[in-house]
């Protein structure tokens, strides 16, 4: 599982030296805010069994903790990843030179002050009650700056790219770059500068929600996942001409189905409705996704193939968990279903398919193939590279049954306690750490003979 | 391995060896995407499949907002609500004076004038006319049948001859022009409903002009 076959060659590697100082800011930030996040839940998970467990001081109560949890996921590990795999990604693509490459610096350290701010204002207690959009307004200036810093450069890179055939990844990168800053500054003005009256918030924040999962992190893995499919199986992605159909409809259904989740809301019926069929549609794309996925790797015994190579056996879990994620969204978005399972640990389980077992897979998978070649150096640890997989595997599969089962048996009255995750937490924890030393020993073994900085 | 062999569902291997270069995938993708299939014996199944499976999903959708979206009323929340407010059900009828103008002016007004002061010693007027301002039964009547002979209307006698113009027309659009001449040119009677003409139309049943006579056996002229 080694990166043996890594050769750099001339070209690649000025492009990847060009990206190289941003990119690994990215990637150390996101690091650390991963394994922040997963101590954070850690003790979440404890405290949902034992509610006594620091719940003496009011800073390390329960709810502030959650919130904590869920923004330096979202905002600390998956966006600070999906910064630096995108613009890495779509420079590559480009064969785009970075000049500037102090800017995008400049807007992850913005970022991720603005990040550490906020997630400070969380824990004093200071924040809003709608998820994801918990941290006090006045950050989300400084993150839109950050952001518009650190995330536009794909969208440079695409304007530079040399004339010819556009791929598949660069829709996806592209799209996700302009749906993101619409997204938030959209939905920071119409819920927390000047709120859109009644229902309509709730609308307003059920749309931000699925777009920055749908749009933003899922459209971005997407796009590294038809990347690294084809470059490290060495084939051409299967039924290619179905992508382009893939594309447009995921992009065009994916914002609609926010309203699904507000089923028997005081929204407009209709609203409702088209949120029902949109979430339906979304199998459209996802039908298209895996046959291109599953179509090129399974051809010619090539699971097998994939499962021996790093970065694909990453891709291979996470491409599983989209088809599951989007056939249990599409039959869990229907009325007669959807009744049964709201407000129950089913829906964390949901997100979690989403965010964990497919986005940040392909954040693993892709950060095994892209460090070595911003860094200059190996992975430690083959040993801490599968101690990784299994406890992520293994954690991720578990948190699943205990939380799409319990929120069935929540919803149908067979029982009234929350889950336990404190098992599947754990084994993240332990995951995450050996993928840390693994990243950091390869970020300082080049810190140690360069200069560069990064975010600490 | 050549290329020719292979359908386009399936991937191809654009070069030898595990990994490959990014411009060398891009450019076997954008073969892929310009390049025509080339004509062959049997056909792949996958596009069709795909086609007819998305194809049954647009149905699905379009049937779905049919039944699920209550005509995309901005003010139907719940699905389980009874069907009338849920569907609008049929609306009850309100009289339309604009729409009464509207059929008067094209109906009427050749004969009693767009003023309603008629035209003395031919049209008599209905501004101001008992006739028009009392009983609804027998304003309806008239236009609905006509009538013809010798008239009083306000002290005035003619002699016309006014058609079944009302035979003609819906009961909703009689109901509307006979409820806009009661509130015109300072006429101040209530206004008539379509089921009030639809109550008379079948009462009276198809026959010919009243006399002023026979009306007013039936209704006579109230005294203020």
């Amino acid at each position: 599982m080694s990166q043996d076959s890594y050769r750099p060659s001339f070209t690649l590697s000025r492009v990847d030296a060009s990206v190289a100082q941003p990119v690994r800011l990215f990637f150390a930030s996101a690091f650390l805010w991963l394994i922040l996040a997963s101590i954070v839940s850690v003790i979440t998970a404890i405290q949902l069994k034992d509610n006594s467990f620091l719940g003496g001081c009011s800073l390390t109560t329960y709810g502030r903790l959650k919130a904590l949890e869920g923004n330096l996921f979202a905002y600390g590990w998956v966006t600070n990843a999906l910064f630096g795999l995108n613009l890495w990604l779509m420079s590559s693509l480009t064969r785009f030179e970075f000049k500037n490459a102090w800017l995008a610096n400049l807007g992850g350290v913005i970022w991720n002050l603005t990040l550490t701010y906020g997630a400070i204002q969380i824990v004093l207690g200071n924040m809003n009650g709608l998820s994801l959009l918990e941290m006090p307004k006045e950050v989300s200036l400084a993150s839109f700056v950050g952001f518009l810093l650190a995330a536009l450069w794909p969208a440079v890179a695409f304007s530079r790219r040399p004339t010819g055939h556009v791929y598949v990844s660069q829709w996806y990168i592209l799209g996700s770059t302009f749906v993101f800053p619409i997204t938030f500054a959209l939905t920071h003005l119409l819920v927390l500068w000047c709120p859109a009256q009644g229902v309509l918030q709730a609308l307003v924040h059920s749309w931000f929600y699925q777009n920055f999962h749908l749009l933003w992190f899922a459209s971005s893995a997407i796009a590294a996942v038809y990347y690294f499919i084809p470059k490290e199986s060495g084939r051409t992605v299967a039924a290619y001409y179905l992508s382009t159909v893939g594309f447009w409809t995921y992009f065009l259904f994916a914002s609609w189905t926010s309203p699904a989740s507000l089923l028997g809301s005081p929204l407009p019926l209709w609203i409702q409705s088209v949120g029902v069929v949109a979430s339906l549609l979304m199998l459209i794309p996802l039908v298209i996704l895996s046959i291109n996925f599953l179509g090129t790797l399974s051809w010619n015994r090539g699971l097998s193939q994939s499962w021996n190579n790093t970065t694909l056996r990453f891709v291979l879990v996470a491409i599983f968990a989209l088809i599951l994620w989007g056939a249990l969204f599409a039959v869990f978005s229907t009325r007669g279903f959807n009744a049964v399972v709201r407000f129950t640990s089913f829906n964390v389980g949901l997100e979690h398919l989403l965010s964990y077992s497919f986005v940040s897979f392909v954040i693993f998978g892709a950060t095994y193939f892209i460090l070595p070649k911003v860094t200059g150096s190996f992975w430690l640890s083959p040993k801490l590279v599968h101690l990784h997989f299994w406890s992520s595997a293994i954690g991720t599969v578990s948190l699943l049954v205990i939380t799409l089962v319990a929120g069935w048996q929540q919803g149908s009255g067979l029982r009234t306690d929350w889950p336990s995750g404190i098992f599947p937490a754990v084994l993240f924890l332990i995951g995450h750490i050996a993928f840390g030393i693994n990243a950091f020993g390869m970020l300082t073994a080049k810190l140690s003979s360069g200069h560069e900085s990064t975010h600490a | 391995m050549t290329d020719q062999h292979h359908s386009s569902d399936q991937p191809r291997r654009p070069s030898a060896g595990d990994s490959v270069s990014d411009s060398r995938l891009v450019e076997a993708h954008s073969h892929l995407a310009r390049d025509k299939e080339e004509p062959k014996e049997g056909f792949s199944l996958l596009p069709i499949v795909v086609v007819f499976i998305f194809c049954g999903f647009g149905f699905w959708a379009g049937l779905y907002l049919t039944r699920n979206a209550a005509g995309f009323s901005p003010s139907a929340f719940d699905l389980n609500a009874p069907r009338e407010v849920a569907n609008d059900g049929p609306k009850a009828f309100e009289p339309d004076l604009a729409k009464g103008e509207k059929l008067f002016l094209q109906q009427c007004a050749s004969c009693h004038q767009a003023n309603g002061l008629g035209v003395p010693g031919a049209f008599p007027p209905l501004a101001n006319s008992a006739w028009v301002k009392g009983s609804e039964d027998r304003i309806i009547k008239i236009v609905l049948a006509g009538i013809a002979g010798e008239i009083e209307v306000n002290g005035m006698k003619y002699n016309g001859n006014m058609p079944n113009i009302g035979a003609g027309l819906k009961d909703a659009q009689v109901a509307n022009i006979v409820s806009y001449v009661r509130s015109a040119w300072g006429n101040h009677a209530d206004p008539v409903m379509d089921t009030k003409v639809a109550e008379i139309r079948k009462a009276i049943g198809s026959r010919g002009q009243y006399s002023p006579k026979e009306i007013l056996e039936q209704h006579p002229l109230e005294t203020k």
